[in-house]
C-alpha cells in the first residue's frame, strides 16, 4: 500500500511578502499542493495524509472548494485530513459543514477518532484542532481497536502548547506509521516509522533547507519512506565568519558569486559571525539590498579581548565597567550594553 | 618627577643654556624680555612635544613662536630628569618633525620608545591638556579654561579609579546617548508602521462584522424584499378570443332565429295552401272541371309544396347552426378547462422556481456568510499578530535599552568614582587655600558644572565676587590639588609663571612658605625680586637661576 504525507502545507499564506518576489510566492503553496495531487495520480497511491495546517488561516469557502475540486482528481486515493493549530475547528470554521468528496475522510473529532478505508483493511487515527493552542497531551495512550488492521496515527503538533509528545515514544506503539506535522523541518524521528513532513514549502525565511513531502510504503506492517524534494522556493543559509581582514567588498564579492549560481528559487539567509574592527566595520544594509537575499543578521562583534581588558584596566572605568557588566544577568540586552560601552570608551 | 638639568641648544631666543635646577624650589628671574616664558614653552614641549600645526584652541602657535631667531636648522634640546630616583636623557629635535624624541635610560643606556607610550608612562599618564590646567600655571591664565571643567571631570573618574588618563568619559556618554536616540527613533518608527498596519485592519474588520450583520438580518427576514417584484407569468392565450367568441355566438344565435322563423313562415305558409286547398276541394270538386277553380287549386298545392319544402331547408339549416354552435361550446369549454389547467400548472411551475431561486440565495447567503465570518476570524488573528512586535522591532528595541543600560551603568560609575574623588579634591584644595590665606578661607568646593566655590560665614561666593588676589589663589589651589589628584604616584614639575602678581606681601608670603613645604619640584618664573627676599628672609632653600639678555 502506497502512500503519501504531507503537512503543513499553509496554503493562503504569504510568506515574504515584503521582498521583491513576494508577489510570486503567494501561489507557491498551491502550486506545490498541486503538485502532490498530480504525483498521487502518477505513483497511484492509495492514501494521500495531510497531518495538519492545509491552511494557514480559517478556509474560506471557495479554497475548500478548490482544494476538494483537486481531491476529486484522484477519486482512487483516500485522503485522510485533519485540522491543524493555524486552520483549528473554530465555531463559525467553514470546515464543519463542508461536502467534501467521497475519496475524502476529514477527521473533525476534537478526541482521537479513526476511519477505516474501505478495501485497505487500514484505520487512520487522528483528532482535529478545536482552537489554537492545547496543552494536553493528547497523543498519549491511544487506544489501538484490534483486528488484522494497518493502523496509521495523523498527529499534529508536539511542543509545549500544541499537544506535547515526543516522537520517539512511539516506536513501540501499535502504530505501522505516524504521519507528524507542525514541525516545518523534514525529518525521520524514528526511521521508516515516525516522520515529521515539514511544511510543504517553507514559509519564512527559518525554515531553511529542502521541503517537500514523504512517499511511503507499507508492506505487511512494515514501512519505508523516502522525502521528496518540491523546489518552488528555498532558503539557503550562508553562514559567514567575518574577521577584521575581510573587507565589505570581499564579503559582497562572496556573496555575488553564491547568488550568481544559485537557481531563482532560492534565496538566501546570511548570518554573519565573528569579529569586525571599527575601521572596517561590516555593513549588513548592503548585502540586504542583494538580489536574492531574503535575510541578513548581523551577530558580528567589534573584535576585543574583555578578559585583557578587564586586567589591564582594573581599577579603572573600563575595567569596572566590564565587570559590572558581566556580573548582571547575562541576556541579549547585557551583552550588547557590554559592547556598547566599551565601544564608547574606546572611541577616538 | 624631578628635572636634573635643562640644555638647551637653540630655542626661540634661547640659545646654548644649560641650567641644573634643585630637586625642590627653583626660581626663574628675569627681567622682561629675556626668555622666561620660552624656557617654560621649551619643558612643556619637552615633555609633550610641539605640534607644527596649530593645537585645537588656535590659541597657540607654539612651534612658530619658538622657532629659533637664529639658526632655524638647529632647533632642538635635551632633558635629564629622574623618576622614581632613575636618571633618564629625553631629547627632541623639534625642526625635523619626522626625527622621533630619544629617550634614554642613564643607568644602562637602554633607550626607551617614546612613540610607544615610554615616556608617557614616566610621566604618570598625565596629557598636555591636564598638565597645562593644573601644575603649569602661566602668566595671566590662573583662570583655568572653559573645557578644562570636561577635562577635569573625566580626570576626577580616571584618577580616582587609577587611570592613566586618556578615555573621554563624558563624551562616551554622548556617544552612548545620542545611539540611544537613533535606535528609539528607528524602534518608534518601526512600532507607528505596525500599529498603523493595525489601524487599517481594525477598519476592516468592523467593515467586514458590518456586512456579516446585514447578511445575518438578510437571511432573518427571509429575503422577502428580494422576491418582492410582481410575477411576470404571462396569461392564458385564448382568453383575448374570448370577445371573437362571443360575437360570434351572438351572430349565430342570431342566424338561428332567423332559420326558425323561417321555418315557420314556411310552415304557415304550407299549412296554409293545405288548408285552402282542401276546401276548395270540397266545395269546387275536380269533377265539375271549372277551370278556375282547378287553377286555384293547382296555385294552393303549390303553395303547399313550396311551404314544406321550406320548412325542410330552414329547419335543416337551424339544425346544423345548433349542431354547430354546440360544438362550439363544447370545444370552448374544454379550452377553458385545459387553459385554467395551464395556469394552474403555471402556478405550481412558478412556485417551485421561486422555491429553487430562494434556496439558490439562500445558498449563497450562506456562503458569504461564511467567508465573511472565516476572514473576520483570520483578520482577527492577523491583528493580533501584528500586535506582538516583530523580530526586527525587538531588536531595535534590545539595543535602545542596550543603549540605555551602557550609559547608566557609565553615568553610576561615572558618578561613584566623581564623588570620591570630588570630595578629595575639596579637602586638598580647601587645605592648599587655608595655607594660602592663613585661614582666611578654608571651604573651597565645586559645583556642578567644575565652577569653584568658596564657603564663607555660611554663604557660597564664586571667585568674581571677591578680590583678583584671592581668585588667583583660589585656581592656583584648584590647580595645585588637581595636579596632586591627577598623579598620586610621583607629582609632576609645578610651573609658576609670574602668578603671585596679584598678591600683596603677606600672601605672597604664605604662598612661599607653602611652596617651600612641598615635596615636589617648582619652578617659580618672576620679573621681580621680591620673591627671592621673601625667601631668603625666612630660609627658604631655593635655587636660583637668573636669566640675562
Amino acid at each position: 500500500m502506497k502512500f503519501i504525507h504531507i503537512a503543513d502545507i499553509h496554503l493562503g499564506a504569504k510568506p515574504d511578502k515584503e521582498q521583491s518576489w513576494g508577489e510570486e510566492w503567494k501561489y507557491h503553496n498551491w502550486k506545490a499542493f498541486t503538485k502532490v495531487i498530480s504525483k498521487a495520480k502518477e505513483e497511484q497511491v492509495q492514501i494521500l495524509l495531510i497531518a495538519g495546517d492545509l491552511f494557514h488561516r480559517q478556509p474560506l469557502p471557495r479554497e475548500l472548494k478548490e482544494v476538494n475540486q483537486q481531491f476529486s482528481k484522484i477519486p482512487q486515493t483516500h485522503v485522510v485530513l485533519i485540522a491543524g493549530n493555524r486552520d483549528y475547528l473554530a465555531p463559525s470554521s467553514c470546515y464543519r459543514n463542508f461536502p467534501w468528496g467521497k475519496n475524502v475522510h476529514f477527521l473533525a473529532q476534537e478526541q482521537i477518532d479513526y476511519i477505516e478505508l474501505e478495501g485497505l483493511d487500514t484505520r487512520v487515527y487522528g483528532l482535529s484542532y478545536w482552537q489554537r493552542e492545547i496543552s494536553k497531551p493528547l497523543y498519549q495512550q491511544i487506544q489501538v481497536k484490534g483486528g488484522e488492521f494497518c493502523n496509521i496515527l495523523l498527529a499534529h503538533g508536539g511542543d509545549e502548547r500544541h499537544i506535547p509528545f515526543d516522537g520517539k515514544d512511539f516506536e513501540h506503539s501499535a502504530f505501522d506509521y505516524v504521519a507528524c506535522g507542525h514541525g516545518h523541518k523534514p525529518m525521520e524521528i524514528v526511521k521508516d516509522k515516525v516522520v515529521m513532513a515539514g511544511a510543504l514549502q517553507p514559509m519564512d525565511c527559518g525554515d531553511t533547507g529542502e521541503h517537500g513531502y514523504f512517499l511511503g510504503e507499507i508492506k505487511d506492517h512494515v514501512c519505508s519512506v523516502q522525502f521528496v524534494p518540491l523546489h518552488y522556493c528555498e532558503y539557503i543559509p550562508l553562514n559567514l565568519k567575518v574577521s577584521p581582514e575581510i573587507t565589505q567588498s570581499a564579503l559582497k564579492e562572496f556573496v555575488m558569486m553564491r547568488v550568481r549560481v544559485a537557481p531563482e528559487y532560492q534565496k538566501f539567509r546570511i548570518t554573519l559571525t565573528g569579529f569586525c574592527n571599527e575601521e572596517n566595520p561590516v555593513e549588513p544594509e548592503e548585502l540586504k539590498k542583494m538580489k536574492q537575499v531574503a535575510q541578513v543578521i548581523n551577530k558580528c562583534h567589534t573584535d576585543y579581548d574583555f578578559e585583557k581588558m578587564k586586567l589591564q584596566h582594573e581599577r579603572q572605568v573600563l575595567g569596572r565597567y566590564i565587570q559590572m557588566m558581566e556580573e548582571m544577568p547575562q541576556n541579549e540586552i547585557t551583552k550588547k550594553a557590554l559592547y556598547y560601552g566599551v565601544e564608547a570608551l574606546m572611541a577616538e | 618627577m624631578k628635572i636634573t638639568e635643562i640644555q638647551i641648544k637653540n630655542f626661540g631666543k634661547l640659545r646654548n643654556i644649560n641650567v641644573r635646577p634643585l630637586p625642590g624650589l627653583n626660581v626663574i628671574y628675569g627681567e622682561n624680555e629675556t626668555g622666561k616664558s620660552t624656557m617654560q614653552q621649551f619643558i612643556t614641549g619637552m615633555l609633550f612635544g610641539m605640534e607644527k600645526q596649530p593645537d585645537k584652541q588656535g590659541d597657540h602657535q607654539s612651534y612658530q613662536q619658538y622657532e629659533p631667531w637664529e639658526d632655524g636648522s638647529f632647533y632642538a634640546g635635551g632633558l635629564k630628569f629622574t623618576v622614581a630616583d632613575k636618571p633618564f636623557l629625553l631629547e627632541r629635535d623639534f625642526y625635523h618633525e619626522d626625527a622621533p624624541a630619544k629617550l634614554v635610560n642613564e643607568i644602562d643606556g637602554e633607550e626607551l620608545s617614546v612613540e610607544h607610550g615610554d615616556l608617557e608612562m614616566l610621566l604618570g599618564g598625565i596629557k598636555k591638556t591636564a598638565y597645562e590646567n593644573t601644575y603649569c600655571i602661566r602668566q595671566a591664565e590662573v583662570e583655568t579654561k572653559k573645557e578644562f571643567a570636561e577635562v577635569l571631570q573625566n580626570y576626577f573618574v580616571n584618577a580616582s579609579l587609577g587611570e592613566e588618563g586618556g578615555l573621554d568619559l563624558t563624551g562616551a556618554g554622548k556617544r552612548l546617548n545620542e545611539k540611544k536616540k537613533e535606535a528609539q527613533r528607528r524602534y518608534q518608527e518601526q512600532k507607528e508602521k505596525r500599529m498603523d498596519a493595525v489601524e487599517k485592519m481594525r477598519l476592516e474588520e468592523d467593515i467586514l462584522k458590518k456586512d456579516i450583520k446585514q447578511l445575518k438580518n438578510q437571511q432573518k427576514e427571509g429575503y422577502s424584499n428580494i422576491f418582492q417584484q410582481p410575477s411576470n407569468a404571462i396569461p392564458p392565450e385564448r382568453d383575448t378570443n374570448q370577445m371573437a367568441e362571443y360575437l360570434r355566438d351572438l351572430r349565430q344565435k342570431k342566424k338561428q332565429q332567423g332559420y326558425m322563423i323561417r321555418c315557420g313562415i314556411s310552415l304557415l305558409i304550407a299549412l296554409f295552401g293545405l288548408i285552402f286547398g282542401i276546401v276548395n276541394v270540397i266545395f269546387h270538386p275536380l269533377q265539375e272541371g271549372n277551370p278556375g277553380w282547378m287553377a286555384l287549386e293547382l296555385f294552393l298545392l303549390f303553395l303547399f309544396l313550396g311551404g314544406a319544402g321550406g320548412v325542410c331547408h330552414w329547419f335543416q339549416k337551424e339544425r346544423r347552426l345548433r349542431l354547430l354552435r354546440k360544438k362550439q361550446q363544447e370545444e370552448t369549454k374544454e379550452i377553458n378547462i385545459s387553459a385554467t389547467r395551464d395556469i394552474e400548472w403555471q402556478k405550481v411551475q412558478g412556485q417551485q422556481e421561486k422555491e429553487a431561486k430562494h434556496q439558490a440565495v439562500e445558498a449563497l447567503l450562506q456562503e458569504q456568510l461564511a467567508e465573511k465570518q472565516a476572514l473576520l476570524v483570520n483578520l482577527q488573528e492577523v491583528i493580533e499578530e501584528t500586535q506582538q512586535p516583530g523580530e526586527e522591532e525587538q531588536e531595535l528595541e534590545q539595543q535602545k535599552q542596550a543603549y540605555e543600560l551602557a550609559y547608566n551603568t557609565l553615568h553610576i560609575l561615572t558618578q561613584d568614582a566623581y564623588q570620591d574623588t570630588r570630595k578629595q579634591l575639596e579637602q586638598e584644595m580647601s587645605r592648599i587655600l587655608a595655607e594660602l590665606t592663613h585661614g582666611k578661607y578654608d571651604a573651597i568646593g565645586l559645583d556642578d558644572q567644575m565652577n569653584l566655590l568658596v564657603e564663607k560665614e555660611e554663604r557660597s561666593l564664586h571667585p568674581w565676587q571677591l578680590s583678583q588676589g584671592v581668585m588667583e589663589q583660589m585656581y592656583v589651589a584648584l590647580r595645585l590639588g588637581a595636579g596632586g589628584i591627577f598623579t598620586r604616584e610621583e607629582s609632576m614639575p609645578i610651573i609658576l609663571d609670574e602668578v603671585f602678581a596679584a598678591f600683596d606681601e603677606k600672601r605672597l608670603e604664605a604662598a612661599l612658605l607653602w611652596l617651600g613645604r612641598q615635596k615636589g619640584q617648582i619652578f617659580l618664573f618672576t620679573c621681580q625680586r621680591r620673591e627671592m627676599e621673601i625667601l631668603e628672609r625666612n630660609r627658604i632653600p631655593y635655587g636660583k637661576i637668573m636669566l640675562s639678555r
